[in-house]
């Protein structure tokens, strides 16, 4: 195995243009790959924030009497779709926005009218859309009842863009593969023509099948593991880069914080990488002279 | 050079069999190579099918020293590449020490490689490798340690005058030099054959009678050696059995040191093949 490793590596050295050509390319691919994937995180992060499936705000009026509000709760608690509900006065409603941004004088200069008290219903996430609506409208006819919030429509909206985003993603991820194969296994090609008199001498000394092979498999291996490793550097610098750029205040109040693809995700792209680029490495070698 | 660092035997040839053919007496009679009734044929993309060897007999014994010549397409080059397992024989057997070659699975044509030594006419070396790595190579398939490997490289590349040479890298070599070394490669692992195809072919005749010197220098150490060639000048330097190979027959022939020398060069200058008329010295074997 070590002289596996010392030939592969000669090899790599002997070849480097060669092989620099083909990790720039696997790089780029896998930029692609990995920006896809990066959008399709995202997007699920975001789903998974607003879209707490079947989620509703009643905000109450102001003058609504306690009364009115107990009714309601009570009324609520026992309608069947009804999952949990919860009160949420004006200051509870001001601490939620307050308490993860720290506080902005500008924000806590606002007047306590601009925190309505409110109930948040959990809806049973089999409910379809249509009841979900149904009971939307008879709670909003209510005396005590100012407006209803549901983040439905969002919800679905989110969900069809995410779909589309994980198809894309899906399609992109077959051409990396193809391209990735493709142009480890030519590189290989090209390095085991120009290396076609090893390759002859390996097995006319009487080298196994394993003794001739393994080098260009190790350096495929190689090459697919940087090629993806590089691509994984270049994305999360310019995540970064451009998380760094974005305003802060406005993703918090979107609910929006972008995050990086989790480090398992990281690792499996750089072992499809290693694995397509082993794949690869084995390709090339079909054509490996009969001698 | 059968010294205290020896390859430990492949599989190929079972443990003792090896040194029951460089040792013992019986062992001495026993043929290294048979051909039984070889033929060959090459199946051309025309449809005409071209017989090359059409029932070939021989046997060669340990420890000897024979040449191969023929016109140009007579099937020396076909002969070798059926005993190193290039090619397949049509009909017959090849007996490479006692092992029917045409039946070995191609999973132990390495075995097979291993106990043959083979130079070529391109000599067949990797011009970005150093001298002793290019001799190494035969020795790191086998698995030997490096420290026994060095041991042996030096050694062979001593036997072949290029002591000091292996750290040079190979490429930079005069052709000479690289012959030389594709010869250490093929004896450093103390093969129980060398094949050797027109290795004198790109060199110039004194470099080619140098050459053959240290083939048989190789063989004066017991090596057995079959050495393919055309070169007329070669065959004379010394009494030798040949085997001549003529529209796809082999006649196996004792030369003389020089009277034999007119009838084999008529045949052999001239690229029609015509029979070998030397009657008193032909011997068919089989
Ligand atoms: N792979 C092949 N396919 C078809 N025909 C072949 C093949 N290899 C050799 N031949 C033919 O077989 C014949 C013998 O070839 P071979 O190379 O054995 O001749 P040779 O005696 O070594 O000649 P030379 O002295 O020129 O090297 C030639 O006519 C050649 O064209
Ligand atoms: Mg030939």
């Amino acid at each position: 195995m070590s002289g596996s490793i010392e030939r592969a590596k000669r090899g790599l050295l002997a070849e480097w243009r060669l092989h620099a050509l083909s990790v720039v390319s696997l790089a780029v691919a896998f930029v692609c790959l990995g920006a896809a994937l990066l959008v399709v995180v995202n997007l699920h992060e975001l789903k998974e924030r607003w879209g707490k499936t079947g989620r509703a705000s009643v905000y109450l009026k102001d003058g609504a009497a306690p009364a009115q509000v107990e009714a309601l709760m009570v009324a609520l608690k026992g309608t069947p779709e009804v999952r949990g509900v919860r009160y949420l006065s004006p200051q509870d409603a001001r601490a939620v926005v307050f308490g993860s941004s720290g506080g902005d004088a500008t924000l806590k200069n606002l007047p306590q009218e601009a925190f309505p008290a409110s109930i948040e219903i959990d809806v049973a996430p089999e409910i379809a859309e249509a009841e979900v609506q149904g009971i939307v409208s008879k709670i909003a006819s209510l005396p005590a009842v100012d407006a209803v919030e549901t983040y439905g429509t969002w919800t679905a909206r989110l969900g069809s863009v995410l779909h589309g985003g994980t198809l894309a993603a899906a399609a992109l991820a077959a051409i990396v593969f193809g391209a990735v194969l493709a142009v480890v296994g030519s590189t290989m090609r090209l390095a085991l023509n120009r290396r076609r008199t090893e390759v002859e001498v390996l097995r006319l000394v009487g080298a196994s099948d394993g003794f001739v092979k393994t080098p260009y498999v190790l350096e495929g291996t190689f090459q697919g593991a940087l090629g993806s490793t590089v691509a994984v550097g270049i994305l999360a610098f310019l995540f970064f880069f451009i998380r760094s750029r974005l305003d802060t205040e406005l993703t918090s109040l979107v609910g929006l914080d972008l995050t990086f693809l989790p480090p398992l995700v990281v690792l499996g792209m750089v072992a499809t990488g290693a694995l397509l680029g082993a794949m690869g490495g084995a390709l090339g070698l079909r054509r490996l002279t009969t001698v | 050079m059968a010294g205290p660092a020896r390859a430990p035997l492949t599989p190929f040839l079972r443990a003792g069999s090896r040194d029951a053919l460089r040792g013992s007496e019986t062992a001495q009679k026993k043929a290294v190579l048979v051909f039984d009734g070889v033929q060959k044929v090459y199946r051309r993309s025309g449809g005409t099918d071209h017989h090359v060897l059409r029932g070939v007999d021989l046997e060669i014994e340990r420890g000897e020293f024979v040449f191969v010549t023929g016109a140009s397409g007579s099937g020396k080059s076909t002969m070798l590449k059926l005993v190193y397992r290039a090619e397949m024989v049509d009909e017959g057997r090849i007996l490479f020490c006692g092992r029917d070659v045409a039946r070995l699975t191609d999973d132990s044509i390495p075995f097979l490689r291993r106990n043959l030594g083979i130079v070529f006419q391109d000599f067949k070396i990797v011009p970005t490798w150093s001298v002793a790595e290019n001799v190494a190579i035969a020795l790191e398939v086998i698995g030997l340690s490096s420290r026994l490997i060095r041991q042996r490289v030096a050694v062979a590349l001593e036997r072949v005058g290029l002591s000091g040479r292996g750290g040079d890298r190979a490429g930079v070599l005069s052709g000479g030099e690289q012959q030389r070394v594709a010869i250490a490669r093929a004896i450093v692992g103390e093969p129980a054959l060398v094949l050797a195809d027109e290795p004198t072919g790109n060199l110039d005749p004194a470099l080619a009678l140098d050459i053959l010197g240290l083939f048989e220098e190789i063989h004066a150490s017991g090596t057995t050696v079959m050495f393919a060639t055309h070169d007329r000048t070669l065959l004379d330097v010394r009494q030798r059995r040949i085997l001549v190979l003529d529209e796809g027959r082999c006649t196996d022939v004792h030369t003389g040191l020089d009277h034999f020398g007119d009838e084999l060069d008529s045949d052999l200058d001239d690229s029609a093949p015509r029979a070998i008329v030397a009657p008193t010295r032909l011997r068919r074997v089989g």
